[in-house]
């Protein structure tokens, strides 16, 4: 049985069951060893009138007081654009910005350090909404356009045309463990990083940068993550910049390890949107045109802001034809910590959007929304072509609605549902069926590589080391099966290591869904190389054993641990026997695999006027989910009753793995959509910074009926016929937002119900409240009539 | 007086004394024996990777909990077994959850992964017939972001139950039990050059100490004061810590009253209760989370006097008594007159708590309790409501309302109240009381709902309470 499609347990699960998996503050200190923090703003912006560290450098025990000042490189850095200071100069731009790194023997010294800095300010006005930043014209980089077609002539042609805003709250990545980085100075200016982060490449650049030191000076090491969710693409080079900078100044190892409370206040999170659009249709809400003009918060500095826009501009379209569009997306530049990637970059804003629309058509038309829906499908051979220009060749979408409306018995539940709706005082129960396209590749077509080192030892196990970090989503496990794959040996032959900038350079982050895409298909690529000197070998080797063949390498197999010529396939090799000769013989044992993705352009302005196109993704991940939801009208408390997935996730390398990905997507996409709220005070402090006020889904808001399937189809484009499958399922947690949204509509009358993303119990009773007090209002004008 | 901490960990003997007893157990256990499984997230107890198994002295065996070590301060550890995630394999083997864990996906980035297993395991060693419920229910105190739960769930459904060897064969309880007990007779006075820990191990030693020591903080708990002490450096000089009183924790029923000691914890406390009293049994199911309540007590919940607390409104409404002790006897207050302001009682700095009496529904009473909350499991209330109150055919004869979230301490509802009673049950005489609760009430805005939010909740919660009357759906009490 090949490696691949097998149900293997994730590599590291025995280590996580017991407590022996190691995690960065698992690691014993090593002699001499300082702690690391910093002492950052407590004010979203103002300008800095004076520093003063006298008093907290005589506190006992403090080793290093860091400013700007002691940065060996320019202050600015910037995973997109460099405009990012990373120590406060004159002015604070955030709060949560680091001001000072403090190094120590002790966290008492620490602390008493905090508390002996001398800062004054003069505040400054903070720009803390979309709202006051369009007012400012405070923006970062330029608004981008994708346009197809006449919008405005459509529209005013248009039976029927809805405007309106949509608004998307944050999302706070909450990976358990928290940002962290240990620096262990070396030799000769150089240094060893450990880092959890998604990003190990991006790591040593940085801290390159800010040592002054060139790249190959620093290593950076990456184990495992306690998760990640984008949230470590970036923004985990920070601590791992102030910790490495002790390490350089100091010459002792220096640790720091987040709590999640500074985390979470320090940190980017999912950018906020608030969308405005127009929107044409006709009066089976086929959707003639569509005007929107997306404004994200970008926080502070662009981060990965703009490819964050780029994604969710891509994704307004999501399942759904768009004959004639004019998208524009615009970036606002506040004073909160820069907005981040997070699982589905942008892809969950722009699909939220979009699936909002379908709901308000519907409920303009009185129509079920599934319906309107599939009018608007993407066709098979025509209506198939994305705003900006790519063709969708596999699309499944209608395959995946078919099925999914009869498994989850839609319509017999939707009547349901209404019938329930229009006798229960105290009850509303909404169902919607919401899909997803997702289109799998950087945006940014030169991340579109990796490369893999495969290194097989004399008793035939093998070592792999790609430029994938593992943060929990089984990328090693995956790689593991498509390596023993390869060589047809059995899984446990083969073990994925740390990854290291030392093994793998210049790689692109562990994002976009793609680790496995990328990472794999290079490690395949190494592992042909040394199929290629192997085979051979086996080829002479098996000949001469036998007296009528000659060496014929094109009839070599690997198969099943084993290595023969088809011709002979009794005289066999074990696969351990074959290495074993292939190093008596001088043939090579490791290999490095080159891999880019073929065929992807993108530019911002090659399309009509100017705008944006191209063919950024080399396929698209589909789905749908139906999603059933009670709400107690009094209190706003939601219950997801059921959920029914099927997606096109192609052939998955390890099942467990996929399904996984799929479950554990869609309930972080719910927490998005209902209880995950971030509060703010008016001055922009977070007042949700933990778990006791920002409330993730807990085991028992998982639905009672779970049903998560896919459809078994090859995607003949990628390694193993697989698809990408970490980012796809977050988007179809909006259909659990669209089945309230759906409830909303049997208490808003004529009215297109509005409801603001995160449906927490809170905008549910509000709204419900508004709605109950204008039918109340309404009564005797009724009773007129 | 013994001036040490007596512990066991993963069946390995401790003795400790000094500033390393004043540590969280998670610091201990993860610095000072590098027992590095157990995670630290949240460090307040909201998210279970700190979870460990406590055992206490029990009847003559060791009853395990799961709490959360990261609340949870060494020297309430004291007279106790540990077990950690390190310690749970079974002969060096995988034990049969972890094997589940294991080949049903349960795991992910593996951070979040001891905590469950410690808690499942604690439910497959109490558990003889494990149902998805009940799985949920055990680990409802451990938050993951990764696996969406289902893996988690499908692991617990498929634990070989043959291959469980109990925790106590595990962990021969006969030794330990025999130290336990005898150290338990004697109290502890542990003090460095700016802490003091004093562990009663009698209620008169108690009562004496607080009379020596005014500014003695006491812990039976902990989870609220823990939280603080992590979080905004809260550092008590004196601490008195009650975890070794025997006879503390006691739970006992009178005819008409149920009297709940003070170490009892809430998990205790809600296995009483679940037949005596299945409103109160069900808010107690949404109180925090299986580790909270299993070192949460009631005395706690009523004297860190949070007006956001989930018990008060209940006690409220049932009028409970406070029994208060110190060196110069007992003393009772009604809890209806305990809370002179926000986070000030009718507590002199001699007393402490030592019990309370909650007074049991009489026939024919009916009680609803509401807790409105973000989430609905492991979370703090925005509002809760308490509402005790008697019918005479449609007619309301006698209501009492208690109202949290909603000021600066718990609200009764007099003007409410006295409206409602001997009012007729329909919809548009609870609409007037709701006008009439919003006048009553002051609450602010905050991160857990707006002032609007709690206007509204405050009104529609009596509308609620309508249409649940109406549909018969809160039952009267029988007995």
């Amino acid at each position: 049985m090949s490696a691949v499609g097998r149900d293997i347990p994730h590599d590291s699960a025995k280590g996580h069951v017991t407590g022996e998996s190691i995690y960065l503050d698992d690691v014993p200190p090593v002699r001499g060893e300082l702690l690391v923090d910093f002492f950052y703003a407590k004010t979203s912006h103002a300008k800095v009138k004076s520093l003063d560290l006298t008093e907290a450098a005589k506190v006992p025990g403090v080793v290093a007081l860091l400013t700007h000042k002691d940065l060996l490189g320019s202050n600015l850095f910037g995973p997109i654009t460099k405009d990012e200071i990373i120590l406060v100069e004159d002015e604070i731009m955030f709060m949560g910005q680091p001001i000072v790194i403090i190094g120590a023997e002790d966290r008492k010294a620490i602390e008493a350090a905090k508390a002996a800095i001398k800062i004054e300010l003069e505040p400054l006005e903070a720009i803390l909404s979309i709202k006051r930043a369009k007012e400012l014209n405070s923006v970062i980089g330029p608004t981008r356009r994708i346009k197809r077609g006449d919008v405005e002539a459509t529209l005013k042609n248009s039976a029927h045309v809805i405007e309106n805003t949509f608004r998307n709250e944050g999302q706070e990545h909450f990976y358990l463990e928290s940002q962290a980085a240990i620096a262990y100075p070396k030799e000769n200016n150089q240094i060893e990083v450990h880092s959890s982060t998604q990003h190990p490449s991006e790591v040593q650049e940085v801290i390159a940068h800010f040592l002054g030191v060139p790249v190959n000076h620093v290593v950076c090491i990456t184990k495992r993550m306690g998760g990640g969710f984008g949230g470590k693409e970036s923004q985990a080079t920070h601590p791992a910049v102030m910790a490495s900078l002790v390490a350089f100044k100091t010459k002792r190892a220096a640790r720091i390890i987040f709590n999640k409370d500074h985390d979470m206040q320090c940190t980017g999170k999912r950018h906020p949107f608030e969308n405005t659009y127009k929107v044409g249709f006709d009066k089976d809400g086929r959707i003639t045109a569509l005007w929107a003009h997306l404004y994200s918060d970008g926080g502070a500095y662009n981060d990965l802001s703009s490819a964050v826009m780029a994604r969710a501009m891509c994704h307004i379209d999501n399942a759904y034809w768009l004959p004639v569009v004019d998208v524009s997306g615009t970036i606002c530049k506040t004073h909160f910590p820069p907005n981040t990637a997070f699982r589905g970059f942008g892809g969950p804003q722009g699909i939220a959007t979009i699936e909002n629309i379908m709901e308000e058509i519907a409920a303009y038309l009185g129509k079920d929304p599934l319906d309107v829906r599939k009018v608007n499908l993407y066709g098979v051979g025509e209506n198939n072509i994305t705003p900006y220009g790519e063709i969708i060749f596999d699309n499944n979408l209608h395959e995946i609605f078919e099925n999914l409306e009869i498994s989850s018995d839609y319509s017999k539940r939707k009547s349901e549902v209404d019938k329930f709706n229009r006798e229960s005082k105290t009850h509303l129960k909404g169902i919607a069926l919401s899909a997803v396209k997702f289109g799998i590749s950087f945006n940014t077509k030169f991340l579109n590589q990796a490369n893999a080192l495969v290194n097989i030892y004399i008793d035939g196990s093998i070592q792999v080391s790609t430029g994938a970090t593992e943060m929990g989503q089984g990328v090693n496990t995956n790689i593991k099966q498509i390596v023993a794959s390869e060589f047809d040996i059995e899984p446990d032959q083969v073990i994925v290591m740390p990854t290291s900038t030392e093994k793998n350079n210049n790689t692109s982050a562990t994002a976009a869904s793609s680790a496995t895409d990328l990472n794999g298909s290079a490690a395949v690529i190494a592992c042909e190389k040394i199929k290629e000197g192997l085979t051979e070998l086996a080829a002479h080797h098996l000949a001469s054993k036998v007296a009528d063949i000659n060496p014929s390498p094109s009839s070599i197999r690997f198969e099943g641990g084993f290595v023969f010529d088809r011709r002979r396939p009794d005289t066999r090799l074990t696969f351990k026997e074959l290495v074993k000769i292939a190093y008596m013989n001088r043939v090579s044992l490791g290999e490095r695999g080159y891999y880019a993705t073929k065929g992807l352009d993108w530019s911002w302005d090659a399309g009509p006027e100017g705008t944006a196109s191209g063919h950024p993704f080399l396929y698209y991940t589909q789905g749908a989910a139906v999603s059933e939801v009670t709400i107690d009208r009094f209190t706003g408390e939601l219950k997801v009753e059921r959920v029914d997935i099927l997606m096109d996730i192609g052939k998955p390398v390890n099942p467990g793995i996929a399904r996984g990905q799929l479950t554990g997507a869609f309930i972080q996409g719910m927490g998005w959509v209902t209880t995950e709220c971030l509060k703010y005070a008016e001055d922009g402090t977070l007042l949700s910074h933990s778990p006791t006020t920002y409330k993730i889904p807990n085991i028992q808001d998982t639905p009672e009926v779970f049903n998560v399937n896919w459809i078994d189809k090859e995607n003949s484009v990628n390694v193993k016929g697989t698809k990408a499958v970490g980012e796809p399922p977050l988007c179809l947690g909006l259909s659990v937002w669209c089945a309230v949204k759906y409830a909303l509509r049997s208490v808003s009358g004529a009215e297109i119900p509005k409801l603001i993303l995160p449906a927490s119990n809170e905008e549910i009773v509000m709204r419900l409240a508004e709605y109950e007090s204008k039918t109340a209002q309404k009564k005797p004008a009724d009773a007129l009539t | 007086m013994r001036d040490y901490l007596h512990l066991f960990v993963n069946g390995k003997e401790h003795k400790i004394s000094g500033s390393e007893a004043f540590q969280p157990l998670s610091t201990f256990l993860r610095w000072g024996l590098g027992a590095t499984g157990t995670k630290i997230v949240c460090e307040e107890g909201d998210c279970g990777a700190c979870s460990v198994l406590v055992g206490k002295l029990k009847d003559g065996k060791i009853d395990y909990q799961p709490i959360n070590s990261c609340i949870q301060l060494l020297y309430q550890a004291d007279l106790s077994h540990i077990i950690t995630v390190e310690g749970l394999k079974q002969n060096g083997h995988l034990n049969p959850v972890q094997e589940a864990m294991v080949e049903c996906h349960g795991t992910q980035c593996g951070f979040c992964t001891p905590g469950f297993v410690v808690a499942m395991c604690e439910y497959f060693d109490r558990s003889k017939s494990p149902c998805a419920q009940g799985i949920k229910d055990s680990v409802t105190g451990n938050l993951c972001r990764c696996t969406g739960y289902e893996p988690i769930i499908k692991a617990g459904l498929n634990v070989d139950m043959a291959g469980i060897v109990p925790l106590s064969e595990l962990y021969p309880p006969a030794e330990m039990s025999k130290i336990f007990a005898k150290e338990r007779s004697e109290s502890v006075l542990i003090k460095t050059e700016d802490k003091t820990v004093f562990l009663p191990a009698n209620l008169a030693d108690a009562a004496k100490f607080k009379s020596e020591h005014s500014d003695a903080i006491i812990i039976a708990g902990g989870t609220d004061v823990c939280v603080v002490m992590n979080k905004r450096a809260y550092a008590p000089k004196v601490v008195m810590s009650f975890g070794n009183i025997e006879g503390l924790n006691e739970i006992s029923v009178s005819e008409n009253h149920i009297k709940v000691g003070a170490t009892a914890t809430l998990s205790q406390l809600e296995a009483f209760v679940k037949d005596r009293v299945p409103e109160f049994f069900h808010l107690l199911w949404v109180f925090g989370s299986p580790q909270i309540r299993n070192a949460g007590t009631l005395a706690g919940n009523i004297a860190n006097a949070s007006p956001i607390a989930d018990t008060p409104p209940f006690l409220f409404v049932m009028d409970a008594v406070i029994n208060l002790t110190s060196s110069k006897g007992n003393r009772q207050v009604r809890i209806n007159d305990f809370y002179k302001g926000y986070k000030k009682f009718d507590m002199q700095a001699d007393e402490f708590i030592s019990s309370v009496e909650i007074p049991l529904p009489a026939k024919g009473e009916m009680v609803r309790l509401y807790k409105v909350s973000r989430r609905k499991h492991l979370d703090i209330s925005t509002n809760t409501a308490a509402f005790k109150f008697k019918l005479n055919g449609n007619k309301i004869e006698d209501i009492t309302i208690a109202y949290g979230g909603v000021a600066a301490v718990i609200l009764r509802l007099p003007k409410t109240e006295a409206f409602l009673k001997g009012k007729q049950i329909e919809l548009d005489v609870f609409h007037q009381a709701a006008e009439l609760a919003v006048s009553e009430i002051t609450p602010i805005s905050d991160v857990r709902g707006s002032k609007e939010f709690r206007l509204q909740l405050a009104k529609n919660l009596l509308s609620k309470l309508f249409y649940e009357i109406k549909e018969g759906r809160i039952a009267a009490c029988q007995q």
